[in-house]
């Protein structure tokens, strides 16, 4: 009889009910660094919005249609629903983790707790308003949306209590039997708090139009705590057999496809035929991209292709090489980044040393070096000699450091679309123009998930008018400009 | 003085002998049975008047005795039924006049009818309340409702019993391919049931009939009985084959104007290395907005570079091509072939059957092989104990299965790429020469000129021929059965059944391919065990009172546990499908295993008032290992009540054969998916050493309770004039409520869907069957049957409030509801903006879309449903046919959403209001005026550019790499059609050797020669191109919704049915 069966019976015996906290920890790093390096047309199009690349045949998610291929839904799920609620698991679980030593305890929960706010913070500043303090509670099926600004302001007070309670003589716990199961810092606390410390930073900038003296006290504070060379990278190196192989190599290898082709607006900058940069090749060009196939051209010719438009496959380069590799790593953040962000600190009059040039060099110079382009310090010396390039003439007289900072910034996160989209909307260069054939604007925000207009109707329609409309040309809190 | 009278008795409506007739003296006990042959004969008294000549389901027949020695006397059917046994639940068999709820009885011979291999799409049409939906796959799966959707996401297919057998009738397909992904479908297992081997399949609609069955038989239970051994030695043998060919009414039309392209030019190129630039048709374009054909032009396309082309490095005139892609398919054959022996006497009855089903599809290299074995015997141990048996075995080998919807890993689906990504230029007949040359893959769709590598297509007859998936099903079901005889109204029944299924999928993606190389391999068991113990009462309680009554127990164990394992990063060497062939290391194989165990007793009495009252209540109580200690027990009851009210007026109205009115009222109670109710942890594959652990997306409950179904139902059955014509008519609803689902909730919540109990689904509806004999004479009868069905289905609640939940989304910006107040499955996406009742067209002379893409746009149910059909006989010739029709309901078809897109049907092109080419520019007279209004209300008289150009805004064109008509600058609603059919689908012509023939033979019985049809004729449909009733899997997902659609199969062919 049914009584008599084994208590178990209506257990799964396939699925585990414990596990390892550092599983959900690595899991968590390995979706969020996927979801925001990945080229996937249904998760990730800012490699479009940002304009570094075109559609060869398929060009309608280059003109911001966002709704046939629910790329709101997908950004938003891997976001939430597979970043955040397993690193909620990681914390409820490290406390009684008997492989997380005790002396590593807090480490690891502030390591999660970093993670958990780069995750929320992502996510404030692709979609303004989301559900933040109802979140991650299975109880509450249709969640209240919050404020952004509020959340933004409780992510920064969270980040500050995170800081405090790594302990840097211990490691942050996490590991197999035999290896670290930290995907992305492999444990090291001080990178973790270096790591905390540039998202501080990145923060107060993300703020700083809005909130200007918090953002100056913020960025102070990180002083000489942030990431210091290229060897301070906070990424997450794929491995060589699929599933666990950089995503870009699944898009544009592994598919066997070739979706996606260099914008003629970048290629020419970077070829020195249009922008700022007038007369000089970036030495990043061939690296970015590869040369037209097409043998009616002289060989390694670089031509970039209409962006909006379809593109031919032979006559437009594609995106190159090292971008193809299986273990190639998947930035969260570079050393260029944040001397980039510290050269603006400066302009903005924050105390976090150096000057707005020398930062500005650092940048420009660890971005030509990071590993995968792999480019000499003699390669970035020379382009920044350029008068061009040189902080002090580019952009021509009167250029402001916006102008300036952006531009280069723009052109070193290549690889790090969601960032390089968020740069953009912040320093409004390089300047972008929707093509002609868009549905809308350029994005400025990605559009609520269709599914929550579904299935949380009311909320949606608070959030939607508190923050000017579900468009994607509304402007977020700290888009100023 | 006695003499001796002889004769036949034959039935009426095929001129066929009778056997086991009674031929009785009138008001004597003086008589004789008739013989195998209908034959009897008799020695009478002098003073006998008349013969009384009777038979079970037919009208008895009073017989004058003249002067001579010899009568035929042909019997008609009764169409009252009153004496018809039905069988019904846990195979009780009733008279038809004493069932209070509808159950409609369909004989063997009517399933066959059109020698249909699939027993189940044999009833479509024929059964009112039923709907049933075939696929055009060979060998795919069917969907049967009855009385509609009532689960939200759970099983609404109805429980089938063979024998008493409970078996699945699920389908193994990917939850992927369930919702267009890609993937194929592997059918669905009633259809390992020898349809020659049925003798009659019961139809229980609603609750009342079918409570008995516990929690499955909320959706209707299909009953069906196999042919019984009788006494002396019986041989039946069909020998049968068809041969079907597309219906092109259902397939892609093409334009022959515009070729290969994204935009109207050519790639340039110097291809010949002669120092000039040639045309080149962009090759990698899967889409035919390209330069507009002109003979007169000479270019480069695929075969100029694929070896074995006749065009190899040559230049051809740009055309279109000769042959398209509807003379890919091939004429789909089956042979069908069995022979049922059965025999007994009085201590034992035995039947042995063998069935053998050969299938080749429409498409190359596909195959099915099908063989059944069947075995059922009787034997009377003793007087009181009886012992029976009975075994079908059954193994099912596919081969080259059509993949479905979108392409999936392993599974090309061609129909999406003839339908919505194809080069109007390419001539299939040429990529088959191409492939034929060196077996590669041969593709038209090149990365590039000077390349043989395929960009987004392969080449179709290499697809075929290289990629094919193979399976195999190994099945058996059966019972054993001890019935002990304790007094005359009591017996015991002891019964154990079985069914055991062994699943092994191989799917294969060949080397070279666009896709990766790989192999996956899937293996599959399924067993259920029942063990029920039933003990049957049957008593005249008083003069007048019958009772009859069962109290019994069951216990169900089921088991399903399946792996699948695929390579992983391509194949080593090349068409070596194992395992060890991948090139990276495997990744941890998915296993799974599920088991629910649910314990039964129920009770039901009958009681009958002068065979004119009769009163049913059954009750049952349910206990699910699925939901939680403490509220996994449920009751459910239920009562009908009938009254034959023709019995209280036969004296008075003599046109009335027959009236019956009915009426009841029943729950059915339901447990749980299994381990719905505690939460695990996902395990995705590990990263390097390191162990992943991941919270699953569906958030477990452990409050469920059970589910419940309140099911209400009344009928009417009546005949007229001496059943010449009749009807019955039922009205019911249902109301499913606390269901058990995995409902959306805002991902927000860091879940997908949690299980709760929720929601209410309410299904009305009204069924209507008749019949009516307009011609009956000695030689001829013409009857028409006809059944009407319309079923409203409503969602009236959701969760807490909540007015919608997502079933699922689809390619297309589309998706699958359950909305608050709306039909289930509501189709929802970006709609047209209307103004006044008409569409708005913006300045740019596109359509406006919708503010969201969250509009409903799309109701997948049908209107109703219905089937007419006709049967005339004539001596021993008879012609069947039968019209298949739905109503309503709506479709979205992404086939039409990327097919306009790329230009391949003809409204793509042809000529504009001006009558210039709709394809070029504006400027030069081109684009097309959409029907609707501005936005201040005028009629529109912009013209959108159709050219496959648009304006750059500083006086260039930039190309949109789509037409006017397609999914660019379209809303989501302009691809939705309405899906209604009228189809021709069985028809049948039949003659029966004359048995005067026969005698001279001798030992033959029967010789029946048939030609048979399906499907000959969609005599009405609104979804172009394709075929409406087209889905790609059984189930709740994919209704109303249309890719890579398989084209209607029309089938012709002969049967010859010889009996011994």
């Amino acid at each position: 009889c049914v009584g008599s069966l084994d208590e178990k019976y209506n257990v799964d015996p396939k699925s585990p009910t414990t596990a390892l906290a550092s599983g959900f920890v690595a899991n968590a790093e390995r979706t969020l660094v996927r979801t925001l390096v990945s080229t996937n047309v249904n998760l990730n199009p800012f490699r479009f919005y940002v304009q570094y690349w075109a559609a060869t045949d398929y060009p309608n998610e280059s003109r911001y249609d966002l709704n046939t291929r629910s790329i709101p839904t997908g950004f938003w799920n891997a976001l939430y629903r597979d970043c955040l609620r397993d690193l909620r698991e990681a914390k409820a679980n490290i406390p009684s983790d008997i492989t997380i030593p005790a002396e590593s305890k807090d480490n690891a929960l502030a390591a999660t707790e970093v993670l958990e706010i780069y995750t929320w913070a992502t996510l404030v500043e692709t979609y303004g308003n989301v559900p933040y303090t109802q979140a991650l509670d299975f109880n509450t099926a249709r969640p209240a949306y919050d404020d952004q600004a509020r959340i933004y302001t409780d992510l920064i007070a969270r980040l500050d209590v995170a800081i405090s309670k790594f302990n840097p003589a211990a490691n942050t716990g996490f590991f197999t039997t035999t290896a670290s199961a930290d995907l992305l810092n492999n444990n090291s606390t001080a990178l973790w708090l270096k790591f905390a410390n540039s998202l501080k930073l990145r923060m107060a900038l993300i703020i700083a139009d809005v909130d200007p003296a918090k953002a100056a006290t913020m960025a102070a504070a990180t002083t000489g705590k942030v990431l210091a060379s290229n060897a301070d990278v906070i990424d997450l190196a794929f491995n060589g057999t699929f599933p666990n192989t950089n995503p870009l190599y699944e898009d544009l290898v592994r598919s066997a496809r070739t979706d996606f082709a260099g914008t003629s607006f970048f290629i020419n900058r970077l070829k020195g035929t249009a922008g700022p940069v007038t007369g000089v090749v970036d030495p990043r060009l061939n690296d970015y991209f590869n040369p037209v196939t097409s043998t009616t051209q002289p060989a390694g010719t670089f031509t970039g292709g209409t962006y909006g438009s379809g593109n031919s496959k032979s006559l437009t380069s594609l995106p190159g090489t090292k971008l193809r590799g299986q273990t190639l790593p998947g930035v969260l953040m570079s050393y260029a980044q944040v001397e980039f962000m510290l050269a603006e600190a400066r302009e903005r009059g924050f105390a976090v040393g150096g000057t707005p040039e020398s930062h500005y060099n650092a940048a420009v110079t660890a971005s030509i070096t990071e590993p995968q382009w792999g480019g000499t310090a003699a390669e970035a010396a020379a382009y920044l000699a350029e008068p061009t390039v040189a902080y002090a003439t580019a952009g021509g007289p009167g250029a402001t450091y916006k102008q300036k900072i952006g531009y280069q910034k723009w052109v070193a996160l290549y690889n790090q679309p969601v960032e390089a989209w968020t740069e953009w909307r912040r320093l409004d260069y390089p300047v972008l123009t929707a093509p002609n054939t868009a549905i809308s604007g350029i994005p400025v925000r990605l559009l609520y998930p269709v599914v929550e207009q579904n299935i949380n109707g009311e909320n949606y329609a608070q959030a939607a008018s508190a923050i000017g409309g579900d468009k994607v040309e509304t402007k977020l809190f700290w888009d100023k400009f | 003085q006695d003499r001796t009278i002889s004769g036949r008795v034959t039935d009426r409506a095929n001129g066929q002998g009778l056997p086991g007739a009674t031929v009785l003296v009138k008001g004597t006990t003086v008589g004789a049975s008739t013989n195998a042959d209908g034959g009897f004969s008799l020695s009478v008294p002098s003073s006998a008047t008349t013969l009384s000549v009777s038979s079970i389901g037919y009208t008895t027949v009073d017989q004058a005795i003249g002067a001579e020695n010899t009568y035929t006397v042909s019997l008609a059917a009764d169409v009252k039924q009153l004496g018809e046994v039905v069988v019904t639940a846990l195979g009780q068999e009733r008279t038809r006049n004493s069932l209070a709820f509808a159950a409609t009885q369909i004989e063997g011979n009517q399933v066959t009818a059109a020698r249909n291999p699939n027993a189940i799409n044999g009833l479509s049409g024929k059964v009112a309340g039923v709907q049933i939906r075939q696929s055009n796959t060979m060998g795919g799966s069917t969907n049967v409702l009855i009385r509609g959707t009532k689960s939200i996401t759970g099983n609404n297919q109805p429980l089938f019993v063979v024998d008493g057998v409970p078996i699945s009738n699920a389908n193994t397909n990917t939850s992927g391919q369930q919702t267009g992904g890609g993937g194929y479908d592997y059918g669905n297992a009633a259809s390992d049931i020898n349809p020659d081997d049925i003798a009659t399949m019961t139809i229980l609609k609603g609750a009342a009939a079918t409570a008995l069955y516990g929690e499955r038989a909320g959706n209707g239970v299909i009953l069906i009985t196999t042919k019984k051994g009788r006494q002396g030695l019986g041989v039946t043998i069909n020998t049968g084959v068809t041969a079907g060919r597309i219906d092109k009414s259902t397939f892609i039309t093409y334009q022959k104007e515009y070729g290969a392209g994204y935009a109207p030019e050519f790639v340039e190129e110097d291809v010949d290395g002669d120092g000039v630039l040639d045309n080149v048709i962009d090759l990698a374009a899967d889409a035919s907005i390209g330069p507009r054909y002109d003979r007169n032009l000479q270019v480069y396309t695929w075969n100029a570079f694929q070896p074995g082309s006749p065009n190899f490095g040559k230049k051809q005139a740009w055309v279109a091509a000769e042959n398209d892609p509807s003379t890919f398919f091939k004429t789909a054959w089956t042979t069908n072939n069995s022979v049922v022996i059965d025999g007994g006497n009085e201590k034992a009855t035995f039947k042995l059957g063998y069935n053998n089903v050969r299938e080749t599809g429409i498409l190359p290299n596909s195959s099915i092989d099908k063989n059944i074995i069947n075995f059922a015997g009787t034997l009377n141990l003793t007087s009181r104990l009886t012992a029976s048996s009975s075994v079908n075995f059954s193994v099912v080998n596919g081969f080259g299965r059509y993949g479905t919807g979108y392409s999936g890993t392993y599974a090309e689906n061609l129909m999406t790429n003839f339908r919505q990504w194809w080069q109007t230029n390419v001539d299939i007949k040429e990529q088959k020469q191409a492939y034929d040359y060196a077996n590669l893959n041969a593709s038209w769709n090149l990365t590039g000129p000077g390349s043989s590598t395929a960009q987004y297509w392969n080449n179709p007859w290499w697809s075929r021929y290289k990629s094919y998936e193979n399976d195999s099903r190994y099945r058996t079901f059966g019972n054993v059965a001890l019935t002990y005889k304790v007094t005359d109204w009591f017996n015991v029944l002891g019964r154990v059944t079985i069914d055991s299924n062994d699943d092994l999928q191989e799917e294969r993606m060949a080397y070279g391919a666009v896709n990766i190389s790989g192999y996956s391999r899937y293996n599959r068991t399924g067993r259920e065990a029942n063990f029920d113990l039933i003990g049957n009462f049957k008593a005249n309680v008083a003069e007048n009172l019958s009772f009859t009554g069962l109290i019994g127990a069951n216990l169900r164990r089921e088991s399903y546990k399946s792996i699948r394992a695929t390579t992983n990063g391509g194949l080593v060497i090349p068409e070596l499908y194992t395992l060890t062939n991948s090139f990276s290391p495997i990744n941890p194989p998915v296993e799974s295993e599920t088991r629910r165990a649910v314990d039964g007793v129920f009770a039901a009495a009958t009681l009958g008032f002068r065979d004119m009252v009769f009163l049913d209540l059954t009750a049952r109580s349910d206990k699910s290992s699925t939901l939680p200690e403490g509220s996994n027990r449920y009751f459910y009851p239920s009562a009908s009540l009938g009254f034959v009210f023709s019995e209280a007026l036969k004296e008075t109205t003599p046109w009335l054969s027959y009236g019956k009115l009915r009426a009841n009222y029943a729950e059915v109670g339901n447990g749980a998916t299994p381990y719905s109710i505690a939460d695990s942890y996902d395990k995705p594959t590990a990263f390097g050493s390191v162990a992943l652990f991941s919270v699953p997306s569906t958030k477990n409950n452990p409050l469920l309770k059970p589910e419940r179904t309140k099911n209400a139902e009344i009928g009417v059955e009546a005949a007229f004039l001496n059943t010449r014509l009749g009807f019955e008519a039922n009205v019911y609803q249902s109301n499913s409520i606390d269901q058990i689902i995995p409902i959306n909730i805002s991902t927000a919540s860091g879940y997908s869907f949690r299980y709760v109990n929720a929601g209410d689904v309410r299904n009305r509806g009204v069924e209507l069957s008749g019949f009516v004999v307009p011609f009956r004479n000695d030689n001829v009868t013409w009857t028409i049957n006809a059944n009407w069905t319309k079923n409203q289905n409503r969602v009236m609640s959701l969760f807490e409030g909540a007015d919608n939940i997502v079933l699922t989304t689809y390619q297309g910006g589309v998706s699958s509801n359950a909305t608050v107040g709306k039909p289930f499955g509501s189709i929802r996406g970006s709609n047209f903006t209307y103004l006044n009742g008409q569409k708005v067209v913006g300045t740019d002379g596109y359509y406006v879309p919708s503010a969201t893409a969250n509009e409903e746009i799309a109701n997948p149910n049908p209107n109703w449903t219905g089937g007419i059909s006709n049967t005339v006989s004539y001596k021993g010739i008879s012609l069947y046919f039968l019209v298949d029709v739905r109503k309503g309901g709506q479709v979205f078809s992404l086939d039409r959403s990327y097919g306009l897109e790329t230009g391949l049907t003809p409204e793509t092109a042809g000529l504009n209001d001006l009558g210039n080419p709709s394809r070029n520019l504006i400027a030069d007279g081109g684009g097309v005026i959409f029907p609707g209004v501005q936005a201040d209300g005028t009629p529109n008289t912009v013209r959108a550019e159709n050219s496959g150009y648009a304006s750059d805004g500083a006086g260039g064109y930039d190309p949109t790499f789509a037409t006017a008509y397609g999914t660019s600058f379209n809303p989501a609603a302009a691809f939705v059609y309405d899906a209604s059919f009228v189809k021709l689908r069985e028809v049948s012509l039949t003659y029966s050797l004359p048995k005067t023939l026969l005698a001279k033979v001798g030992g033959v019985k029967g010789v029946d020669f048939s030609i048979v049809g399906r499907n000959l004729w969609l005599i009405h449909k609104n979804l172009p191109y394709a075929d409406p009733e087209d889905a790609v899997s059984s189930g709740n997902f994919g209704q109303g919704y249309s890719t890579g659609a398989y084209p209607a199969v029309r089938t012709v062919g002969a049967n010859l049915r010889l009996s011994f």
